[in-house]
């Protein structure tokens, strides 16, 4: 930078005077560090929730689900052919087959729409995180009756662990004299279980596989394969799984959760950018007291600036430092709104008494997230609206006639 | 040699009640080492006439010459030639109260040199010349009105321009500063040849001079 400019930039804060602490430069500030505050809020509040989402969607679910294309439950031999690809597949880390059904959870009055998963507990690895999700009681499922429920749904139910409850399906109902007789079989609750999804949370009802193939008369068959791909290839999920279905010759349907959430996560990347273009009118609006100060500070260094002319300083060199002094306050406002942005979102990431709504958001915990590319981007776009707001009243620099000023002061 | 010379050089300016020709058809011609007084009644012109040799203002019609090369206000390096040419001493001192003595007198050479020690270093040897050199720490506001204009004129002669202007320099002083005031600037055209051209409405400080011009109804004339 010009030796002049940053002469006068020191001589500037360190003036006795502290011009920067005028009440229209302070006011500038304040405007600045609210705004940017709220972006940054905003944006890591969105981040946080995208990518909070994103690990426990995938870190509940399995990656890739495989059903029969026929509409039919996947057989036993479907089960083992499918497996032995798999094995052979660098990209797989785990796969189980699964049983899935609906069914009411009752506990004496109180009845609860569940789904039911019929898992191999014992399995080493699974396609789904479920041992690590149980936090209260044991993921164990010894006993054919052992069931592990979503916490939500054992709150509302009223249930604890030890506790029984009824599973009733009326898709399993048996033909009796006195007519469909829906098929129901008493549990007992030994572990509950919480994903972060409420969804999951609040329907989930863990049984043993071979107890849930029982409760639905299946011999053999199981609704679903679930794969989980190593870390690396989860973004492939897509691919992989039209590859394979390919492979199989259209024999299984493969669908990733792409097909399952992707929308969901374009949804998000659109609406993050969304609320950025929308935020940043509010460091336009507060860009406006830029060019209030800037103007304030042209009319009361007049005086100055006609004698600094008279002397040869040109109107770019003055220009130059205006702007200086302005970017100045403008990279202290804008790192500070920032700073305050973080510790905002922290706080609200904190907090208990102010949550989402689970049943439409997914998550009930507000998350935060501060990416560098999101922090880079607030802070340039910030300091370039603050730029083109204090070149404006710039002009009238130019248009200072010095014998006007010589002549009135 | 012919510093300066203003030929037909006209000026009005528009006032409430109509047009008001402060400046008709004015020349004048400049030599180096002349030390010019202008005088006149107040509202004469003689400051405006100033601004417009000292390159801060346009004429209507007319033109200025410095060293027989045609100046205009539009031109694209006129602020480095009013820079490095000119020198101005005002009646209100105009310094800038953010700056030390020495840092004021030192402004016009940074602002050309870019070179802050230098022009530092220079500004100095002048206040040391000027005998002002223990209050080159201070602030304008801690300086008397002698000092002050002391420092303008120091600030005036940093560059070693071709010519100075000072417009009733000693406007804001009592009577030993003015006598001061103007045995310094004498001094200087003495020993230094320096080229003054001073605006004064005192005949007694005109008469010091080499030459004395009268500015009466926008005319100018010599005072015999």
């Amino acid at each position: 930078m010009n030796k002049i400019i940053l002469y006068f930039l020191k001589k500037y804060i360190s003036s006795p005077k502290k011009e920067w602490l005028r009440f229209d430069s302070i006011f500038m500030v304040v405007g600045i560090i609210v705004s940017v505050s709220t972006l940054t809020v905003a944006l890591s509040i969105f981040e946080g929730y995208e990518t909070v989402l994103k690990k426990t969607i995938l870190g509940v679910n399995s990656h890739i689900y495989v059903f029969n294309s026929t509409n039919g439950n996947l057989q036993e031999k479907n089960v083992t052919e499918i497996s032995g690809f798999l094995a052979s597949r660098p990209e797989v880390d785990n796969s189980a087959a699964v049983i899935i059904t609906q069914a009411m959870a009752s506990n004496k009055s109180k009845v609860k729409g569940a789904i039911v998963r019929g898992i191999d507990w014992e399995q080493d690895k699974q396609p789904t995180s479920y041992r690590k999700f149980v936090f209260q009681g044991s993921y164990k499922m010894e006993k054919p009756d052992d069931a592990v429920l979503g916490y939500r749904i054992a709150k509302e139910l009223g249930l604890n662990i030890g506790d029984s409850f009824k599973l009733v399906s009326s898709m399993n109902s048996k033909i009796t004299p006195l007519g469909m007789k829906p098929k129901q079989q008493e549990f007992e609750v030994v572990g509950l279980y919480r994903s972060g999804m409420y969804e999951y949370d609040s329907k989930y009802v863990f049984l043993n596989i071979e107890t849930l193939a029982e409760f639905c008369s299946l011999q053999d068959e199981y609704t679903m394969l679930e794969i989980k791909l190593n870390p690396e290839q989860i973004e492939r999920a897509d691919y992989l799984a039209y590859r394979w279905e390919q492979e199989f010759e259209h024999r299984y349907q493969f669908n990733s959760w792409i097909d399952f959430n992707g929308n969901l996560f374009s949804l998000l990347k659109v609406e993050k950018w969304v609320i950025f273009l929308i935020l940043s009118f509010l460091i336009l609006v507060a860009s406006f007291n830029v060019v209030t100060s800037v103007s304030t500070s042209i009319i009361e260094k007049r005086k100055e600036l006609g004698i600094l002319k008279a002397f040869g300083a040109t109107n770019k060199i003055l220009q130059k430092i205006f702007i200086g002094k302005t970017l100045i306050i403008a990279v202290m406002a804008v790192s500070l709104g920032q700073i305050l942005g973080v510790l905002i979102a922290e706080f609200l990431s904190w907090q208990t008494f102010f949550m989402l709504k689970g049943d439409v958001y997914f998550l009930d915990k507000i998350n935060v997230e501060f990416s560098l590319i999101s922090w880079v981007i607030i802070f340039f776009v910030s300091l370039f609206i603050v730029f083109f707001a204090s070149v404006i009243p710039l002009k009238n620099i130019a248009k200072l006639e010095i014998t006007d000023i010589l002549r009135n002061s | 040699m012919s510093l300066l010379k203003i030929e037909n050089l006209s000026k009005s300016y528009q006032e409430a009640t109509g047009r008001l020709e402060v400046l008709r058809n004015v020349n004048l011609e400049v030599t180096t080492g002349d030390m010019i007084a202008i005088t006149g009644e107040s509202g004469s012109g003689k400051s405006t006439l100033l601004h417009l040799m000292g390159m801060l203002d346009k004429p209507d019609s007319g033109a200025i010459y410095y060293s027989n090369k045609k100046i205009e206000m539009k031109d694209r390096n006129i602020s480095e030639f009013r820079n490095k040419t000119i020198g101005f001493v005002f009646q209100f001192h105009y310094l800038l109260e953010d700056f030390t003595a020495e840092e004021n007198v030192a402004m016009p050479m940074f602002l050309a040199s870019r070179n802050f020690k230098k022009s530092l270093q220079e500004a100095q040897k002048l206040l040391k010349a000027l005998d002002i050199y223990e209050r080159r720490d201070h602030y304008p506001n801690q300086l008397s009105g002698g000092e002050q204009q002391r420092v303008a004129v120091a600030r005036a002669l940093i560059n070693s321009p071709e010519i100075i202007f000072a417009d009733e320099p000693t406007g804001n002083l009592d009577a030993k500063h003015s006598d001061e005031l103007i045995d310094l600037l004498l001094e200087l055209n003495k020993q230094k040849k320096h080229t003054f051209v001073v605006v004064t409405h005192n005949l007694e400080i005109a008469r010091k001079m080499h030459k004395t011009l009268v500015l009466e109804n926008g005319v100018l004339r010599e005072l015999k």
